[in-house]
């Protein structure tokens, strides 16, 4: 084991080394190409940066997208294969539409009811509430869990005789239904991941907002007052407009973290084929796990995953030139 | 609460003083709620983590643990190595943040003081990256340090921290480094400083709050890291604590699970963090409501 940690400091070693010799040289060698001090100076600090861009991310970009058209898979040099894996994906891959389907449909409910709930609790500290500290602490709590451990421990709230289903017991028998063993009943998994994730996100995302509110100045909410306008037109015609950046920033964070959900999909056993798993977890199963090593088709299943990222994106921020209001963007 | 409230205003009070009271008694019940939302889970881990096997399932369930098991703690600790899983989550952890804060700082020092060509565009590039889903790049990386003979080594979780990894950080650190007047650089550049001096011996202590919020940022994502250790590490003994916690649950739900030894578990992995953070909340919640305000 010593060996181990030895062995890594020593790249480690190596590695800081290697950039603090690109540093040098850009420093020393740049002024005698002609480059100013300062912005040679300048292309000296952001050198980790561009090293790491470059060796981190647009060759591994490139390569990935050169390894989607292959069958790639480790062992024997790739071929060529066009767009076979995208089509095997998109008309032939049992696993992928169900998969597809359960994380939109999970993005799009969790996101909705997470964000409106963190805007009442973060319009609920916005009143100057004591303790705001406190309360801020606590509501931010889940957040900083591993989420590992978050997982686990729905899995255990929510399991067929766990702590939840005890407590609605007396709704169920009401309504005459049994318990739903929430993670292994095809009709209530999505729902379960649903309930862990707000638990998980709606305080945070409360704390966020709430820094949006604190921002808005009071004056606003007084000429409302002399217009003699209520709690319905200050929260139509001032909070909401002028939080509405710090929603849009919030929204697209949570369009991304949705759709690279992972954890739940692998602690959780759900049936990729029928109610379908989270695209990330079919991802890193067709790429490492189970001796599994079809890199190429992993690849392509990547870029597909972007392409709906990037898609939804676009769309939310097309869609947010009607919500969304800057100040000072137009007078 | 709310009928109470509904019902009761005009038998003991009128007018705005006593709407306005009603309205912070609401508010109060109402974060309330909430915050048993958050808290009862939680409760619940910890209770379920003293509890004995045979009383997990008694109905109506034991809300006081009785009796409190604290063998619990011993029996997991020693059931996998923990031990040596905490050993290398701390060496992960250490390396990987030493490195990002360093050269995050570096990488938003150089993009917040000197101009040079292409600046601008360099740094809408960097903000970009911040899109980008992880697992688009991690084929490629993993065949890198596969090419390298990496696989099953810690360097892949640690080495690429030196490359100012963290996108968000730099923002961030930049943000803060734009708002220290330059005359303090300038006067130690006259009595002369170099570079190096002054974003050691100056910058760095100005900008200590925004070094802190990362620093446990970084805490927080390198000790939290699931994927990476579950694609690069296969040895046993090289485990972090989240791999050792992710291996202990699958062989547990073989059986019935036990759930009283799950919930300890992950009170253990939680507990660090969990201390980080009512420690130094205020860095925590400072680095990350900074891109939703001012991004």
């Amino acid at each position: 084991m010593i060996q181990s940690y030895l062995s890594a400091l020593i790249d480690y070693a190596l590695a800081a080394a290697g950039i603090a010799l690109v540093m040098f040289l850009t420093y020393q060698l740049l002024p005698r190409l002609g480059v100013r001090r300062e912005a040679a100076t300048g292309f000296t600090l952001i050198m980790p940066w561009l090293l790491g861009f470059a060796i981190w991310t647009a060759y591994p970009i490139a390569a990935s997208l050169y390894y989607s058209f292959t069958d790639y898979n480790v062992f024997q040099a790739p071929n060529w294969v066009g767009l076979g894996n995208y089509a095997r994906i998109l008309t032939r891959d049992p696993e992928f539409w169900p998969s597809l389907r359960l994380t939109l449909l999970y993005g799009a409910i969790s996101l909705p009811l997470g964000l409106a709930g963190a805007l009442g609790v973060a319009m609920l500290l916005a009143r100057d509430v004591r303790g705001t500290g406190v309360w801020r602490t606590l509501y931010y709590l889940p957040a900083v869990l591993p989420g590992v451990a978050v997982v686990l421990l729905w899995q255990w709230l929510l399991g067929t005789d766990g702590l939840f289903n005890v407590a609605l017991s007396p709704i169920y028998s009401l309504l005459g239904v049994g318990r739903p063993s929430w993670f292994t009943d095809e009709r209530f998994v999505l729902p379960g991941l649903v309930i862990m994730s707000l638990w998980g996100v709606f305080g945070s995302n409360a704390v966020i907002l709430l820094a949006g509110l604190k921002n808005i100045p009071v004056h606003l909410y007084e000429s409302v007052e002399i217009d003699g306008g209520g709690a319905w037109v200050k929260f139509r015609h001032v909070t909401l407009p002028m939080v509405s950046p710090t929603l849009f920033y919030t929204l697209i964070l949570g369009i991304i973290a949705a759709v690279k959900t992972f954890e739940p999909g692998l602690f959780i056993k759900l049936n990729a084929r029928t109610s379908g798993t989270f695209l990330q977890v079919l991802i890193y199963g067709n790429a490492f796990a189970g001796g599994n090593s079809k890199m190429g088709y992993a690849a392509a299943m990547s870029w597909i995953m972007l392409a709906i990222i990037l898609a939804l994106t676009l769309l939310t921020f097309r869609g947010s030139a009607a919500f969304v209001f800057y100040e000072g963007e137009r007078s | 609460m709310a009928a109470i409230t509904r019902e009761q205003p005009r038998a003991w009070a009128t007018g705005a003083k006593a709407q306005r009271r009603l309205g912070r008694i609401g508010t109060y019940a109402m974060l309330g709620l909430g915050a048993a939302v958050i808290l009862v889970p939680l409760y619940w881990m910890i209770a379920t983590s003293l509890k004995a096997e045979s009383k997990l399932f008694v109905l109506p369930p034991q809300i006081m643990p009785d009796p409190i098991v604290w063998r619990n703690y011993v029996d997991v600790w020693t059931i996998q190595p923990f031990t040596g899983y905490f050993i290398n989550t701390i060496f992960i952890t250490a390396l990987a943040m030493g490195g990002e804060i360093l050269s995050c700082a570096l990488v938003a020092y150089g993009f917040a003081r000197f101009r040079f060509p292409g600046r601008d565009a360099l740094f809408i590039v960097l903000l970009g990256t911040m899109m980008l889903p992880g697992i688009i790049t991690m084929i490629p990386a993993f065949m890198i340090w596969r090419a390298l003979g990496r696989i099953d080594t810690f360097s892949p979780l640690t080495v690429g921290a030196l490359f100012a990894w963290g996108p968000s950080y730099i923002f961030l650190l930049r943000q803060f480094f734009l708002t220290i007047p330059r005359e303090i650089e300038e006067a130690a550049i006259i009595d002369g400083a170099n570079v190096i001096d002054v974003f050691w011996k100056i910058m760095l202590p100005l900008v200590k709050p925004a070094l802190l919020a990362i620093a446990v940022l970084s805490f927080n994502g390198n000790w939290n890291n699931f994927m990476g250790p579950l694609i690069y590490l296969n040895t046993p003994a090289k485990y972090p604590v989240i791999l050792g916690l992710y291996t202990f649950a699958g062989s547990l739900s073989q059986e019935a699970p036990k759930w009283n030894y799950m919930m300890a578990m992950t009170v253990i992995m939680s507990l660090p963090i969990l201390l980080l953070y009512f420690r130094a909340q205020k860095y925590f919640i400072e680095g990350l409501t900074v891109g939703g305000v001012k991004g």
